[in-house]
């Protein structure tokens, strides 16, 4: 093949799976686009990312950092370089996914039910019960079609040698889906040709798909059910794409303030009335969701609304209660629940995981602190972890302190190499650090994935931590037909 | 066996009418071996349907909206219910062989809701006291009675001092409170020791002249875990045996859970409560207190109180709205 100016100046990074690089030589599914991009002059390339920055700053695809406190809504920086996943890969991806999910599904229903699963002693009973997101609420509550995971954002990752780890299971309101939708759009108009000619599978299927499952959860059997998607509202990070889904899919973008229960029945407030909805798709955190029954703070929720859920009046996508299956001290047990309920040998691996509460375990983790990540297990979005390679002492020493007051809030693990993919950066390109987040959906037909995902990218030379309130930026993902 | 009418009222009275509210009721008297409801009626202002369900902690719930704008809001429980005296526990096992079988449910549903320790900055304190105060002979039972004589004589029972919102950090300090200050005092000790420990809300029914503290408006007592027993009612704020005078309502971890009413509405965040709770008997001796005579009950305040002034009011929106998505 021809040896294009990018790839010669490429440095992949020792020890570190790159997914272009492979053997002395670019990987077959990526000579495509190399070739393409070799025949585009370096200014032709800086044009495009100018452009794609401008588009997204004119569509307003943005999220909003908390910490930073000034401005605080940001584009979500893009690389042009698509992120390149192959048919082989993609199938071994999808199939470890549908396996997990259907095991986390089956385990919800387990634990808010019979609990078989904690009296064969597979997962520890104390893990469960000091769970905060095990709500007690939710016992024996039944839910349309025993689905609990709606939507699902499994986080993957590849290890040095390009072998696919679970990093956490999101199944509570996992975000960033309008991102995936919105990298193509712009892919499309910045390298228009080289869709069909790779063979790329399209990803617009998703709203459809998403739309399809919460009107198949309508309680009321009639034509037109009313669809909601609740939205904490406009200062949310992730508002931008509770509009976008909300127009994509054709429903009512609503907070709390605009729903109201009356008799175990939700209404939305209209010019011409109340109206009746059937299905609320909500970005509400479970504690906020009814001031009634869980945080009596909440301005954002709607009183009452877990009678309506409770009595069948309602759907709520995802399911309440579902944090005890993606709590961090919980994942460890997943592939025993794989075993457990499906009798199958999980597809996709775990990352050993260090549970802090287990004062053996601990201490070994405080023994090799350097070589752990250690996380919260209810937090996400990057927020309070500590990288053990990459802080001083004093950050750990406070870290362990802030351990040892609950030692069950925390898990540890070794830190794995992510796998690393080009990035157009000065002018050339770089390798950088991603992760994989695929969107999964769950309806009464069964578990559909649309071939792609999000790739994010920790821009930052040599970081490891790819969220977006933590630096982090994303690429296009490509699945190859 | 006694038979008991209670009458028990809760009045909400706000300064503007109100509207779109959503409110939950655990008012039904728990069905057992030692306590039936006989009849019950619950009648509420505005009529609405009251739709009825078991929580995980098997209490019967109430949960009904009332849209329509309202400036009071009247729930009046009208309850006939027969109780049995039960026996106390035997002194016939050897204490080594009870505590063990404590120790086997450690890790059992329910007991280990009923086990989980709440960590406070007096924690360190209580234990070195409820260790000191149990003697190394005591059977669980008699662990029950003497942490239950100590709180009673520990503890000041003052009303107003705290509320449902106060935190064991301040119970600890003031070492005063009402009833389910009390109860949840007591229950922390005994899981300290391993004793499985539950919250409950109900009536306490004295006899005629007795006076007995909780009267007049909902009480609270705990109940502790026998082995070979089951659920014993102990009541610190007047140190003795729930038995046949008390009447259950509802169990759960902690108060929380058992809250008789609470409610959720949209309006002024100023409003006034008032609980009443009068007991007849079968021999139709009146209560000391005639139905429809309020006490102002301030320890109840469950509704939702925003900040008055708007603009933090908005700030704390803000705040909520930022939540992490995942």
């Amino acid at each position: 093949m021809q040896e294009s100016a990018y790839f010669s100046q490429y440095n992949p990074i020792k020890g570190v799976w790159d997914e272009m690089y492979g053997e002395n030589n670019i990987r077959d599914h990526y000579s495509k686009v190399i070739d393409y991009l070799s025949r585009e002059s370096a200014e032709d390339l800086a044009r495009k990312e100018e452009l794609a920055k401008r588009l997204f700053m004119s569509q307003g695809i943005t999220f909003t950092v908390y910490s930073s406190g000034e401005g605080i809504e940001k584009i979500f920086p893009f690389d042009i370089i698509p992120r390149i996943i192959t048919v082989d890969e993609w199938a071994f991806v999808e199939k470890g996914i549908k396996q997990r999910l259907n095991a986390l599904n089956l385990f919800l229903k387990d634990v808010y039910n019979n609990q078989f699963i904690v009296k064969d002693g597979i997962v520890p009973i104390d893990i469960i019960y000091s769970c905060p997101h095990f709500l007690r609420e939710m016992y024996q509550l039944e839910v349309p079609y025993d689905i609990y995971v709606h939507i699902a954002g499994i986080d993957l990752i590849r290890d040095h040698d390009g072998t696919f780890y679970v990093l956490e299971d999101n199944l509570r309101t996992p975000s960033g889906v309008s991102y995936m939708l919105e990298n193509r759009e712009i892919t499309k108009r910045l390298f228009p040709d080289l869709l069909p000619q790779c063979c790329v599978r399209s990803v617009t299927e998703y709203p459809n798909i998403l739309y399809k499952n919460l009107l198949s959860l309508s309680p009321r059997q009639i034509s037109n059910p009313t669809i909601v998607l609740l939205s904490p509202g406009i200062y949310n990070s992730a508002y931008f794409e509770h509009t976008t889904l909300a127009r994509l899919m054709g429903v009512e973008l609503v907070e709390g303030r605009d729903l109201v229960v009356k008799n175990q029945k939700v209404y939305m407030k209209t010019t011409v009335g109340l109206q009746q909805v059937d299905v609320i798709y909500r970005r509400v955190d479970d504690d906020y969701l009814d001031p009634l029954v869980f945080n009596p703070s909440s301005i954002l929720g709607v009183a009452g609304i877990m009678g309506a859920y409770r009595t069948g009046n309602v759907a709520i996508v995802n399911a309440i209660g579902n944090g005890v299956a993606d709590d961090k001290a919980v994942y460890a047990y997943v592939p025993e629940m794989i075993k457990y309920y499906l009798n199958e040998e999980p597809i996709l691996k775990n990352v050993p995981t260090f549970q802090l509460s287990n004062i053996d375990e601990r201490q070994y983790v405080f023994g090799n602190i350097n070589k752990m990540v250690v996380k919260k297990t209810n937090g996400s979005g990057g927020y309070g972890m500590l990288m053990g390679h990459a802080s001083t002492d004093e950050e750990i020493d406070d870290y362990k302190k802030e351990i040892l007051k609950d030692p069950r809030n925390f898990i540890a693990q070794p830190t794995i190499s992510l796998s690393a993919a080009p990035c157009y950066m000065q002018g050339g390109l770089h390798p950088r650090r991603i992760d994989l987040r695929p969107y999964a959906l769950c309806g009464p037909e069964g578990i559909e994935i649309v071939p792609g995902g999000l790739t994010r990218v920790a821009l930052k030379e040599g970081s490891l931590v790819v969220n977006s309130s933590q630096g982090g930026g994303s690429k296009d993902t490509w699945v190859l037909a | 066996m006694p038979e008991f009418k209670i009458q028990h009222l809760t009045k909400y009275t706000y300064p503007a009418p109100v509207r779109d509210s959503a409110n939950q009721i655990i008012l039904y008297p728990i069905q057992d071996d030692y306590q039936e409801v006989i009849k019950q009626e619950i009648h509420i202002s505005g009529d609405p349907v009251i739709d009825t369900f078991i929580d995980y902690y098997g209490n019967k719930v109430g949960s009904f909206t009332y849209s329509e704008p309202h400036s009071t809001l009247l729930i009046n429980s009208k309850i006939l219910v027969q109780t049995k005296y039960r026996p106390l526990p035997g002194n016939d096992i050897f204490p080594a062989q009870q505590w063990q079988d404590l120790e086997k449910l450690r890790y059992m549903v329910p007991f280990i809701d009923f086990l989980r320790l709440e960590y406070f900055d007096g924690f360190d304190d209580l234990k070195a006291l409820v260790e000191a105060e149990k003697s190394k002979d005591d059977t669980p039972y008699q662990a029950v009675l003497r942490f239950s004589r100590y709180v009673y004589d520990n503890f000041q029972y003052i009303k107003g001092v705290t509320s449902v919102e106060t935190t064991m950090d301040e119970i600890w300090k003031l070492k005063a409170g009402v009833c389910q200050d009390f109860a949840h005092i007591l229950t922390l000790m005994l899981r300290l020791v391993g004793i499985p420990a539950r919250y409950v809300s109900g009536y306490i029914c004295t006899h005629h002249s007795a006076t007995m503290r909780g009267e007049g408006a909902t009480h609270a007592w705990a109940e502790a875990y026998i082995p070979d027993y089951g659920w014993l009612g102990i009541d610190p704020t007047n140190n003795c045996i729930a038995n046949e005078a008390h009447i259950r309502l509802a169990v759960g971890r902690n108060f929380s859970d058992c809250s008789p009413v609470k409610g959720v509405y949209k309006g002024a965040s100023d409003h006034r409560l008032d609980v009443s709770v009068a007991v007849g008997y079968e021999d139709d001796t009146p209560s000391m207190h005639q139905p429809g005579e309020f006490i102002e009950a301030p320890e109840h305040k469950p509704m939702t109180t925003f900040p008055k002034n708007s603009y933090q009011r908005y700030m704390e929106m803000l705040q909520q709205q930022q939540q992490q998505q995942q």
